[in-house]
């Protein structure tokens, strides 16, 4: 892999491992499985390019297209909570108008941010290369981002949100207000993965209608994959596994892509990526059955 | 104090499955009573326990706790007051997480959590403390899983959960009735230790005739949803398993059937 495409590796999966922070929050803390990201990824996106093509400040621009996406998890948690409808339709719902309104917001399938002021702009004064400059930046918002989400995880409120995802019997036993954890989190999900789109739109220099296809899928594999790596009780790890999980699948994809002897094509990826998921999800449960036979082998 | 005025609990109303789970109960509980609760399956002594933590709404008639009506207050709202601990061990506590950060959660019931850390050394202490008495070498496991933990275990830590946070009414329901006879017996001592420590009020569901009249100083019994028997000071004193049994025997020749004789004898 040339340091360049290695460069673009790393970018990418900082940015997703923002993603995958929202999909760890609704997956795994909440017992939520929420589909919404895939349009809150675009939502986020188009919110912020349409809002710097306008010539609004960048900074201000992706506040806006982060709350955007937020407010779509808000969505999606109202038709579940209100309305009683499966947790996965809601969002499969929502994601679905989710595909029109961003359409809307954009006017047009794509709009390009070449030449506009973005986030990055204010740091090209330093004189480090663009391709650096971008996977700093990406970086420190990644890992800025995952010191966050764990701080707020080890609060009052975010145990509180924890204990709704694993026995809402017990939390409402101890006055917590169930709901509002779940609204709560749901905003914040998508909040991270709305931030992850506007930040991809300003370092790839577009938004597109289609991007979010599939951000869930990717989420959750860089979930899993950081998961696997580490077994640990610690949130503050657990969160910035995400982004190691994030990045480590974007090596492999890249990696199996650029094998020639695979004979793998660009438009492979997302086979690749169900392949890799359901991988990575089947493999603890093999190794426990191996070790189970193991066991019952060495006692008879 | 808990007053329970005609109080009526009807579930699938207006359905061929329609119940009347509680059929107008009327109930006053002096603060720093321990009242035993019995009564067949079915008999209403969950919907009862339920109903008064809020959990269940009530279909007609009145909660009070001291003089204040709970009757619409949602079941979060009442935490302030009541603290539970359920049948299940698994229910009480939350198996992901690790012992102090579901003490934790207890420590804050009824309150509002903001964004301060949730643990800190002052607590783990205070958790420490606690642990110790149950003698179960728990104290050195803070940070363990929940999960990790036997059934006995996590219905011991329930337990101490209760009454990390000062609160003037217990629920006990059934709560040593999953567990094996020396498990109960440790959970009914610590029960019995912190009832009199913190001069609560308390409603205990039980299937054990000898518990429900060896606990407590008055012991109630539930039939078809209402109260057909109070029994208390001097007359309770001199009550024995087989009274019990003849009292149940007596609501059953009443025409209604027990569903189980089994449930009817005494450990």
């Amino acid at each position: 892999m040339s340091l360049f495409a290695f460069l673009g590796t790393l970018e990418i999966g900082f940015i997703y491992g923002l993603v995958a922070m929202g999909v760890y929050l609704t997956f795994r803390i909440l017992d939520f499985p929420d589909l919404t990201v895939d349009g809150s990824f675009t939502l986020g996106a188009a919110v912020t390019a349409t809002l710097i093509v306008l010539g609004y400040n960048a900074y201000l621009a992706t506040l806006l297209g982060t709350l955007a996406a937020a407010s779509a998890g808000i969505v999606t948690a109202w038709l579940n909570l209100r309305f009683n409808i499966l947790h996965l339709l809601a969002s499969i719902l929502t994601m679905t108008a989710l595909y029109t309104i961003n359409l809307r917001v954009m006017g047009k399938p794509n709009v390009a941010l070449i030449m506009e002021p973005t986030m990055l702009t204010p740091f090209e004064a330093l004189g480090i290369p663009a391709m650096y400059m971008k996977v700093i930046f990406v970086a420190f918002c990644a890992v800025i981002g995952g010191l966050l989400v764990a701080w707020f995880l080890n609060t009052q409120y975010g145990l509180a949100m924890r204990a709704v995802g694993s026995n809402k019997r017990m939390a409402q036993a101890n006055g917590i207000v169930v709901n509002e954890k779940v609204y709560v989190g749901l905003a914040l999900s998508n909040g991270l993965v709305g931030l992850a789109g506007a930040l991809f739109a300003q370092t790839n220099g577009f938004a597109d209608s289609t991007m979010g296809i599939g951000t869930i899928v990717v989420g959750l594999a860089a979930v899993i994959i950081g998961e696997s790596l580490f077994s640990t009780r610690s949130i503050l790890i657990i969160v910035m596994s995400c982004i190691v999980g994030s990045i480590l699948y974007r090596v492999a994809v890249s990696m199996a892509l650029n094998a020639d002897f695979l004979g793998f094509q660009a438009s492979d990826l997302n086979l690749l990526t169900a392949v890799l998921v359901a991988l990575a999800l089947v493999f603890p449960k093999l190794r426990r059955e191996w070790k189970a036979k193991k066991a019952k082998g060495e006692r008879a | 104090m808990i007053r329970c005025e005609n109080l009526h609990v009807t579930f699938n109303h207006g359905l061929p499955t329609e119940k009347l789970a509680l059929r107008g109960v009327d109930l006053t509980i002096p603060s720093g009573e321990f009242v035993t609760v019995i009564g067949s399956n079915g008999a209403g002594k969950s919907t009862l326990l339920n109903t008064i933590a809020g959990d269940i709404e009530s279909t007609r008639g009145k909660i009070l706790f001291s003089d204040r009506d709970v009757t619409n207050l949602p079941a979060t709202a009442r935490t302030k007051d009541i603290a539970r601990v359920f049948q299940d061990p698994l229910a009480g506590t939350c198996g992901n997480l690790t012992v102090e950060e579901n003490m934790a959660l207890a420590y804050g019931r009824g309150k509002k959590g903001n964004l301060s850390f949730a643990l800190n050394n002052k607590l783990r202490k205070i958790f420490k403390e606690q642990l110790s008495r149950l003698n179960l070498g728990l104290e050195d496991r803070l940070s363990a899983e929940m999960g990790l933990l036997s059934g006995g275990q996590r219905q011991s830590v329930s337990l101490l959960m209760s009454a990390l946070q000062p609160s003037s009414i217990l629920l006990l329901d059934e709560h040593t009735a999953a567990l094996d006879p020396k498990t109960a017996a440790l959970i009914m001592d610590i029960s019995s230790q912190i009832i009199e420590e913190k001069q609560l009020t308390v409603m205990m569901v039980t299937h054990s005739m000898r518990q429900a009249l060896d606990h407590g100083s008055r012991t109630i019994m539930l039939h078809e949803g209402k109260i057909i028997f109070d029994l208390a000071g001097d007359k309770r004193a001199g009550y024995e398993v087989k009274d019990l049994l003849q009292l149940f025997a007596q609501a059953r020749n009443d025409g209604e059937e027990l569903d189980d004789d089994k449930l009817l004898l005494g450990e």
